[in-house]
């Protein structure tokens, strides 16, 4: 299962040198780089400090908090319909995807089930989000290596999953749509044909974005072979998503271990890994994943089953006593929601997990030795996004 | 601009530089949260094209810039950051608030760590309302600005109302 | 393969009906028996209390001297993949659950509450602070979550930096919003708040100012709707 290949090894040399260099009593004078708190490669308020000996990165601390909006706290004082507000913003890429694991935990801890038709559009708006979070990703890092056109094109192709989200849920960008029990309304008239029209296009995009990007030589010279992330390692730090994938580990949460109430075993799809654990990995993993959220959208739209998209749940939610912990395969890795309940109409506590929190905590081992260049790389690749670091 | 400061400019000259400022905004955007993604759509994507309305968007340092989109959470520990980025910024300099966290701390409103509306740190110029606003709402946000500066008198800058988008 | 409950299922909460006749069929989860065998096998008196709920979740509760054994006995169990770490504190909040009655119109100034009774969750307790971590095997397809009684005071215990890399920054974020300290932590230093920071943001009596100030203006939307009997509804 370890990715063992020439540029990890070669890595890890690198490192072994940069340690040797330290403990030289010629050290040459090291230069500290602060990137950040606004800095555009860390697209948001992630600030990185640096140590440099000449152009070679020897430690990188990043400073998170920036963006500390204290949800674990504020959970605790509403209750759980204006919590499924509230953490809509934590991943704000995928919006939808934040509300499905801590509705489904709750669900768990009250014993209801969302009827079919209801599991059916969550999971298609669950991929939805995930198409949408992900193709800004590969537009935002090009972006970031040099490749303005690729963000052009993601920042168009991105609208229509977002028109699809929007028409359904009544929301671009912060559905709150997904209820105790199901959802809040049926698919508008004419959704199911306009999303397959919406796919079709986002698949384009896909082979566009594959040619435009990973193909591209300066993109591949910049990225194959660095920042790699041995699998062992990858584990221990907690990395999940298309992190741990491009780390030869195939792990996905939606296949192994999908929590009921999503229905994920209905339609034909793969989980993609890469065995070299590099940025270019990791970008390979994430344009696969998108094509695959894109069939399995269209393989459950065509198969929706027809009911009620509600069951019957009380008009005020109180959540019996219990703990629950329930976790998806969010576009930016395993985020899960440990609900602690004491039968009130507000959780007594909800420790949330978010994958960029795990994914980021990486960053000083990988950036070890890495030149400054490779950094913005590193940090692209490891994707992340500010409110899933900082809560 | 000595004239300008002791408000004795001409007036027909005073139309000519508000019309040329108006229409060559450099819109240094620091995106802070979910808000800063529709000011990227509002301002990068082809389909809101914020350029047509005379509004650069990349410039590469907040010295270069006239006008500051706040967009997002501001936090009380990123609040030095963005009252030195507001004192880096050149006069004349405008600000925008985009989004319910930065005008008034949003659905944060009882967070510890939130500051509750950037106007406690730096003046604003325009309030954009929205959760996020949509790009749409943010060009609406610039064109009420690009109203003001055409009708200012470049001495009383700052001693107008700001404007809220309806 | 997972079969579909009729559609529209009632929760046990809608009515008052008793209608859960499978819950009172005890299943057994040898997968997790025998995990919590292991664990306890490994640790000997270590574990002091654990729960299964089956198909689902496996509980362990450790002690104190045995927190950083715990970690070392999963990773040895091929529980590789870290989650997460943090803690409960399990004091009933003084300031009353927030919004959950008119209690919440306190103004600052008034006098807190008396505290309810202290009830620790799954696996037990007997302390305030309680650590909780979990880690998770992906060739099993199992997790545990482990938690383990802090005294209050005495808010330390070890590291698990060293077993499990990730757990650096999980436990920095658990001392600033907790208050612990990690013994054999290589950074012990603050994540999210400024250094200045004062009081500890997830501890139970840490009041959020702007709501003492401002009770929450959505409050009438948990009062029942006028004309509807709803005995649910109203708080305590
Ligand atoms: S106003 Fe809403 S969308 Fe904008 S940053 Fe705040 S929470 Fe995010």
């Amino acid at each position: 299962m370890t990715a063992v290949s020439d540029p990890q090894s070669v890595a890890a040399l690198a490192a072994e040198a940069v340690d040797n260099r330290v403990n030289l009593d010629f050290e040459t004078e090291g230069m500290t780089l602060n990137m950040g708190p606004q800095h555009p490669a860390t697209h948001g308020t992630l600030r990185i400090i640096a140590r440099l000996d000449g152009e070679q990165v020897i430690s990188a601390e990043p400073m998170c908090g920036y963006m500390h909006r204290g949800y674990e706290k504020l959970t605790e004082v509403r209750t759980y319909p204006q919590i499924n507000a509230l953490i809509n913003r934590i991943d704000w890429l995928g919006s939808f995807a934040n509300e499905v694991p801590f509705i489904l935990a709750a669900e768990k801890l009250m014993d209801v089930e969302a009827p079919p038709r209801a599991q059916w559009i969550r999971t298609i708006l669950f991929e939805m989000s995930r198409i949408a979070n992900i193709s800004l990703f590969l537009g935002d890092f090009g972006l970031q290596l040099g490749g303005m056109t690729a963000g052009f094109y993601a920042f168009r192709d991105r609208e229509w999953v977002l028109n699809q989200i929007e028409s359904a849920t009544g929301g671009r960008f912060h559905p709150n749509f997904d209820r105790i029990g199901g959802l809040k309304d049926d698919l508008p008239k004419g959704w199911i044909d306009s999303s397959h029209t919406a796919m079709d296009k986002l698949l384009a995009f896909c082979d566009e974005l594959e040619d435009l990007l990973v193909g591209n030589e300066i993109f591949q010279a910049r990225t194959r072979g660095i920042g790699v992330i041995p699998a062992e390692t990858a584990l221990s730090y907690g990395l999940s998503g298309a992190n741990l994938r491009a780390s030869g580990v195939d792990w996905d949460l939606r296949r192994d271990n999908c929590p009921p109430g999503l229905v994920y075993d209905k339609a034909d799809w793969k989980v993609w890994t890469h065995p070299d654990g590099d940025c270019f990995a990791r970008t390979w993993v994430r344009l696969q994943e998108t094509r695959e959220a894109a069939k399995i959208v269209k393989q459950l739209l065509d198969t929706i089953p027809s009911g009620p998209v509600m069951a019957k749940v009380p008009r005020i939610i109180k959540v019996p006593e219990g703990e629950a912990y329930v976790a998806t395969e969010n576009p930016l890795g395993e985020m899960g929601y440990y609900v602690v309940s004491k039968g009130d109409l507000v959780p007594f506590r909800v420790k949330i997990r978010s994958a960029s929190f795990n994914n980021i905590s990486i960053v000083p081992w990988v950036a070890r030795g890495a030149y400054v260049p490779d950094l913005i790389s590193i940090l692209g690749s490891l994707y992340f996004i500010l409110g899933d670091i900082d809560r | 601009m000595g004239l300008v400061e002791s408000g004795k400019l001409p007036k027909p000259l005073a139309k000519l530089l508000n019309i040329s400022r108006k229409y060559s905004i450099w819109a240094y955007q620091w995106g802070l949260a979910c808000c800063a993604i529709e000011m990227g759509a509002a301002f990068a994507s082809p389909r809101y094209d914020v350029m047509r309305l005379g509004v650069i968007p990349f410039p590469a340092s907040p010295r270069q810039a006239d006008l500051v989109v706040i967009a997002g959470t501001v936090t009380d520990k990123l609040a030095p950051a963005v009252v030195r980025l507001y004192e880096q910024m050149p006069d004349p300099k405008y600000v925008i608030s985009m989004g319910s966290c930065a005008n008034c701390g949003g659905p944060y409103w009882d967070s510890y760590s939130v500051t509750k509306g950037v106007d406690q740190l730096i003046p604003v110029d325009v309030y954009v309302p929205g959760c996020p606003p949509r790009p749409e709402a943010l060009l609406e946000g610039i064109i009420l600005l690009q109203e003001r500066i055409a009708h200012e008198d470049m001495a009383e800058r700052w001693k107008g109302e700001p404007i809220v988008v309806g | 393969m997972r079969t579909w409950p009729s559609v529209g299922r009632v929760s046990q909460l809608s009515s008052a009906d008793t209608e859960t006749p499978e819950a009172a069929a005890p299943q057994i989860d040898e997968a997790r028996e025998a995990v919590l065998a292991e664990v306890t096998a490994r640790l000997g008196e270590g574990v002091v209390g654990s729960h299964i709920r089956p198909g689902d979740d496996l509980w362990i509760r450790v002690d104190r001297a045995n927190w950083v054994a715990a970690a070392e006995a999963a990773k040895a169990m091929g529980y590789r993949f870290f989650d997460f770490l943090s803690a409960i504190d399990w004091l009933p909040s003084p300031f009353g659950r927030d919004m959950d009655s008119q209690e919440d119109r306190i103004v600052s100034g008034a006098p807190a509450k008396e505290p309810e009774a202290m009830v620790q969750g799954y696996a037990g307790g007997e302390t305030r602070f309680q650590l909780l971590a979990r880690v998770y095997s992906i060739t099993a397809g199992m997790g545990i979550t482990f938690k383990c009684d802090l005294p209050d005071d005495d808010l330390t215990a070890g590291t698990w930096s060293n077993v499990y890399a990730g757990a650096n920054w999980h436990e920095r974020e658990a001392r600033e919003m907790f208050g612990f300290s990690f013994d054999g932590h290589p950074n012990m230093i603050n994540l999210y708040l400024p250094a200045d920071f004062v009081g500890h943001p997830l501890r139970k009596d840490f009041p959020l100012l702007a709501r003492r100030v401002r009770p929450w203006p959505g409050i009438v939307d948990v009062e029942p709707m006028p004309g509807v009997a709803d005995e649910e509804g109203e708080g305590e």
